[in-house]
């Protein structure tokens, strides 16, 4: 008998907590607290916790599937792979769309994107970074150079003001919120917003600011503008490393207080306290999440509590900033590598130059110059779609919109471990490895660089992401650009292209527990926690304010949609699901999608706790198990998206956000009725 | 006999001069394994030599056995766990195990429980003052020691200071007391623990009575340690003699005055709670449970906790599922249900998530139950839990009434 603790690091967010896997002869039988390193110190989430079990689901995707006669049925990989590599020769660069996914590994991202420039000649490329974050690289590269987390995770513990904007920390990153709690028995205060009443604003919050859905822009601008009145602003900072303060000071001058308190629904003195409260601190940190970024104005979102930091100094130091909380193992990996379709690797912006610069690394010509469709904008335009690693048919708004562009759709490839709601409308779907099932590195929300060493096979005929991206570019004529044996090679190549990663090698992450922070120029280099110390990445080194106009939600409540609808998560589950929901620990805590609904609201709709509802938008319906519950308030309805049979995004609108394309998946008008 | 001392050293030059305290542990390890008194060892070693990341192992090849030599002060693996869970509780498999103090104390809790076959094992103590938590010990080496933790080749507790030596054979102290203000230094449940020598293992090893640190001072503690001693004396694996007098006299201060720090610790620690009104008290937990989100740290990393079908699991419908804060039940019959045998592991609060003070609650709990009931947990298998041994009628004597 061999038993053995394998230190790896858990599948799901992005903080990165280490994890002890115990393999006995060859399979996972438990886990343990891995106490050395340095992002959880031996403990987990409930999630962490129960990091391994979906991996031996029965129905895990062992063999490719082809469909024939209407029907997925098992095929050879020689089979499947020589029917996809026909399929994508028949499609021209427009037509052909790639997206990628946040729990690929850097290595499966790096070489998927290179798939789709080298083989396809397109940068139709993208993942579902740009359904979460994608407002932090419109409106943070303006502002300070780089839409990356600013402050490394243990940093954080430096603040003495935190600003939770629309980020549930206690259930959606428990593992900062401990953080956040170390500082708070220290004497930091906590600002939060969130229209809910959750875990984070009844035990982690000092000032709530229950703010109605989308109005976070006319919030700030009363914060900045009460910041001003009061002479709070850094008025040093504003002066050496900002620019553009003027502007924004001139229009701060017309925002009406009372109006921004009629808005956001929060009253003035709140909004006064929460101000105060952030300009005066030494080091105040904003962590934000989907709940500022998910509005056709996120990008706005992001730019106004950008605003709100420059404005005060709390930047360009550690534990401080404007920080995006990407909530994937690769989140901020899977955009570095160039799955974006306006980026190439290391963010360089699609154009001539940055095509010179690959054909010459790559040894190839002609690659794209003009920039990719955004990734909803490929399901609906590109008759040739290959997806990996994630499901549109669950996150996509409206979905079944969606559903009935991709049933028109020439050829589908979906690549994943299980099937999923999407991989039912696929003419192809291939079995991915997983997680532990393969060698890879990923980035974590601080720009952390950690390498996941293979602990266990993968089930049947199931292979690496990277394997199969490259047999298929063998079999479409592009075997010596994709002539990889191994994922460390294909790392050594992202090293000599990606600046921000070309100190980092294999042999040190293995030895570096909790990894080391890009940017890491040489293999000297430490990493490098903080970002912006000296000077913000802009090309004038300055901090770049950009006034904000408020813009309500594109649609509100009316005697027809009384109600408005937020989406979101809960602490047992993952996204769309797919690995919490055949996670029997988890599962069993929360089994089925619902909907929460206010006490009044229950009553004057004659909605009793634990009725079916049907919840009700112009764009379709769902049916869900109604929580009476005062977490939201009167007038507001939230459903979590993990769950197909209750599928959120069937209900919320399609307006995208105009620079990051990011949809509005986080408000919307909704009609409830009691299931008859 | 049960109460024999020695002190000892490998026969094996090579062991004595690699391993520490003269290898005497690390050869009667290997004489188990090679009389075939057990198939396997279980042990602590250093993953890829690193010495933050203590793991558990089970050895069955003796020339592996070296791999566990040499105290790991910053690792704290849950070694009656490893037992317990992964290796079918010694139910099929004869074992020795080296365990510190709490861990013996752990072991001998589950075989109460019948979760661990005692009849398989030897338990080969080792002397404890104390382990560091290894995140915030590297942390604390660079601030406070300045020195790169890898440079670290060992480290040692005495007399209140923590000494390394680093790999360039110099050696660096700072008194504990200092470190543990700062928030470094032990793990808060060992800075409480009056258990230094495990005399409630088969033998206890330590370097406490020895004058150099080339020998081992073992006092053997039951009838079986006894017969193993002998037997691996006899075999020529370690070579013993009588320690002296003063010794033994030594190491019993050495001990006394462990025993009184850790007595300070726990006043200090229970003060604070202590001194709080029944209002006040109530509040203060209650807050603290307000943030736990339910990952079942404490309950999973909890040697005495064993149901397999918990009472607190999702599906159970006691507590009610996918709420955090759980209800309130939650930690209180958590902590209810091990709160008689808690032996200070402090396992449940390194694990917990909201780094909840859950050890120093139930370690004060149990020490007021094991006063009123006179027990005290982990140090005798015939002993059973007073909250399986109480009665009704003890229960309505006045004066038995636990608070917190």
């Amino acid at each position: 008998m061999s038993i053995e603790y394998a230190p790896t690091i858990c599948p799901y967010c992005s903080c990165g907590c280490g994890i002890n896997l115990v393999v006995k002869d060859g399979k996972i039988i438990g886990q343990e607290p891995w106490k050395e390193h340095p992002i959880n110190e031996g403990a987990n989430c409930p999630k962490g916790k129960n990091a391994y079990h979906f991996i031996y689901s029965e129905d895990r995707l062992k063999m490719p599937l082809v469909r024939k006669n209407g029907q997925l049925k098992e095929a050879s990989w020689d089979e499947a792979l020589g029917l996809v590599a026909s399929k994508l020769k028949e499609a021209t660069p427009e037509s052909f769309g790639f997206i990628a996914s946040c729990r690929n590994s850097n290595e499966d991202a790096y070489v998927m994107q290179k798939f789709t420039r080298v083989v396809m000649g397109t940068n139709n490329i993208e993942y579902c970074g740009r359904l979460c974050h994608s407002p932090a690289a419109a409106a943070l590269i303006p502002a300070m150079g780089s839409g990356a987390m600013q402050t490394s995770q243990p940093e954080i513990e430096l603040a003495d003001c935190f600003f939770l904007a629309g980020v549930n920390l206690q259930e959606t990153f428990p593992m900062i919120a401990r953080r956040v709690l170390r500082a708070k028995a220290r004497g930091a205060k906590v600002i939060y917003t969130d229209p809910r009443k959750t875990a984070t604003a009844r035990h982690l919050a000092d000032i709530h600011l229950p703010l109605r859905s989308g109005t976070d822009a006319a919030l700030i601008n009363a914060m900045m503008r009460i910041i001003l009145d009061e002479g709070l602003e850094d008025k040093e900072f504003i002066a050496s490393r900002t620019a553009g303060f003027k502007e924004l000071k001139g229009f701060l001058s017309k925002v009406d207080l009372k109006q921004a308190a009629e808005i956001t629904g929060v009253p003035v003195e709140k909004i006064r306290e929460a101000a105060i409260t952030y300009a005066k601190a030494e080091r105040a940190c904003i962590l934000y999440d989907q709940g500022m970024s998910q509005h056709y104005v996120g990008t706005d979102n992001v730019r106004n509590h950008a605003n709100l930091a420059l404005l005060c100094g709390h930047a360009g130091k550690p534990g401080s900033g404007i920080n995006s909380m990407r909530g994937q193992i690769n989140g901020e990996g899977s955009g570095d590598m160039g799955c974006l379709c306006v980026f190439y690797p290391g963010f360089k912006r699609v154009g001539e130059e940055s095509a010179k610069f690959f054909e010459e690394a790559w040894g190839v010509s002609n690659l794209p110059t003009k920039p990719g469709l955004t990734y909803i904008d490929m399901l609906y335009k590109c008759p040739y779609l290959y997806i990996v690693g994630g499901d549109p048919m669950m996150v996509i708004p409206d979905v079944n919109n969606l559903k009935k562009a991709l049933e028109q759709a020439n050829f589908i490839v979906v690549q994943d471990i299980f099937p999923t709601e999407i991989s039912k409308l696929a003419h192809v779907v291939l079995p991915a490895a997983t997680w532990v099932e393969r060698e890879a590195t990923h980035t974590w929300i601080d720009r952390r660089v950690q390498k996941i060493n293979k602990i266990v096979g993968p089930p049947g005929e199931a292979k690496p992401d990277w394997q199969i991206i490259c047999q298929l570019a063998e079999r479409m004529g592009y075997k010596d650009k994709f002539n990889f044996s191994s994922s460390g090679e294909i790392f050594e190549e992202i090293r000599s292209c990606v600046p921000q990663y070309k100190g980092i090698t294999y042999e040190r992450l293995s030895k570096t527990v909790g990894g080391i922070h890009w940017p890491c120029p040489s293999e000297d280099h430490p990493g490098t926690p903080s970002l912006f110390l000296e000077k913000f990445n802009t090309p004038d080194g300055l901090g770049h304010f950009q006034a904000v106009e408020y813009k309500p939600p594109a649609e509100v409540p009316d005697e027809e949609y009384p109600y408005f609808l937020t989406t979101g998560r809960s602490i047992f589950h993952y996204h769309t699901g797919v690995m919490t929901r055949r996670t029997p620990k988890l599962s069993d805590e929360v089994r089925h999608g619902f909907v929460e609904v206010n006490p009044e609201d229950a009553t004057k709709a004659g909605v009793k706790d634990k009725d079916m509802v049907t919840l009700r938008t112009r764009r379709g319906s769902i049916e869900a198990e109604a929580r009476v519950t005062d977490e939201v308030p009167p007038g507001l309805l939230f459903v979590p998206f993990h769950f197909p049979n209750s599928c959120a995004n069937v209900l919320t609108i399609s307006v995208l956000d105009p620079s990051a394309k990011c949809a509005e998946t986080k408000v919307c008008a909704v009609r409830m009725e009691v299931k008859a | 006999m049960k109460g024999d001392m020695y002190i000892a050293r490998s026969s094996e030059e090579e062991i004595a001069k690699e391993a520490e305290c003269g290898g005497a542990v690390t050869s009667l390890l290997k004489f188990a394994l090679e009389s075939k008194r057990v198939d396997a060892v279980v042990g602590v070693k250093a993953r890829d030599g690193n010495r933050y990341d203590g793991v558990p192992v089970l050895i069955t090849d003796p020339k592996e056995i070296a791999e566990t030599g040499g105290s790991l002060h910053c690792a704290s693996p849950n070694i009656a766990r490893f037992l317990k869970e992964y290796l079918d509780g010694a139910s099929s498999m004869k074992i020795a195990v080296v365990a510190k103090p709490c861990d013996a104390k752990a072991i001998i809790e589950l075989a109460k429980r019948n979760q661990i076959n005692l009849d398989n094992l030897i338990i080969i103590g080792l002397n404890c003052t104390g382990t560091l938590p290894p995140a915030k010990a590297k942390t604390m080496l660079k601030e406070e020691f300045k020195v790169e933790p890898f440079d670290v080749v060992s480290e040692d507790i005495e007399d209140n200071e923590l000494i390394i030596r680093l790999k360039d054979g110099s050696e660096k102290k700072k008194g504990l007391a200092e470190l543990e203000e700062k928030g470094y230094g032990r793990r808060e449940n060992c800075r409480r623990c009056e258990t230094n020598i495990p005399v409630m293992a088969d033998v206890a090893c330590g370097k406490w009575g020895t004058t150099d640190k080339d020998s081992t001072f073992i006092e053997v503690c039951s009838e079986k340690g006894s017969q193993f001693i002998e037997a691996a004396i006899e075999a020529g694996y370690i070579n013993t003699e009588q320690p002296s007098d003063a010794a033994i006299e030594t190491r019993k201060k050495k001990d006394e005055a462990a025993i009184e720090l850790a007595k300070q610790w726990q006043e200090k620690d229970f003060a604070t709670l202590e001194e709080m009104s029944n209002d006040e008290r109530f509040n203060y937990w209650f807050e603290q449970f307000s943030h736990c989100i339910k990952c079942y740290g404490c309950r999973d990393a909890c040697p005495i906790c064993y149901c397999t079908d918990c009472i607190l699991e999702a599906d159970r419908g006691f507590v009610p599922p996918g709420e955090i804060p759980p209800h309130m039940m939650f930690p209180l019959v958590r902590i209810t249900h091990v709160m008689d045998s808690c032996v200070n592991c402090g396992q449940c609060q390194d694990a917990c998530a909201m780094e909840l003070p859950l050890s120093r609650l139930i370690f004060l709990l149990s020490k007021k139950i094991g006063a009123i009931f006179k027990y005290e947990p982990g140090m005798d298998a015939t002993e059973l839990p007073p909250l399986r041994t109480v009665t009704d009628q003890e229960l309505t004597v006045d004066g038995v009434e636990v608070t917190f």
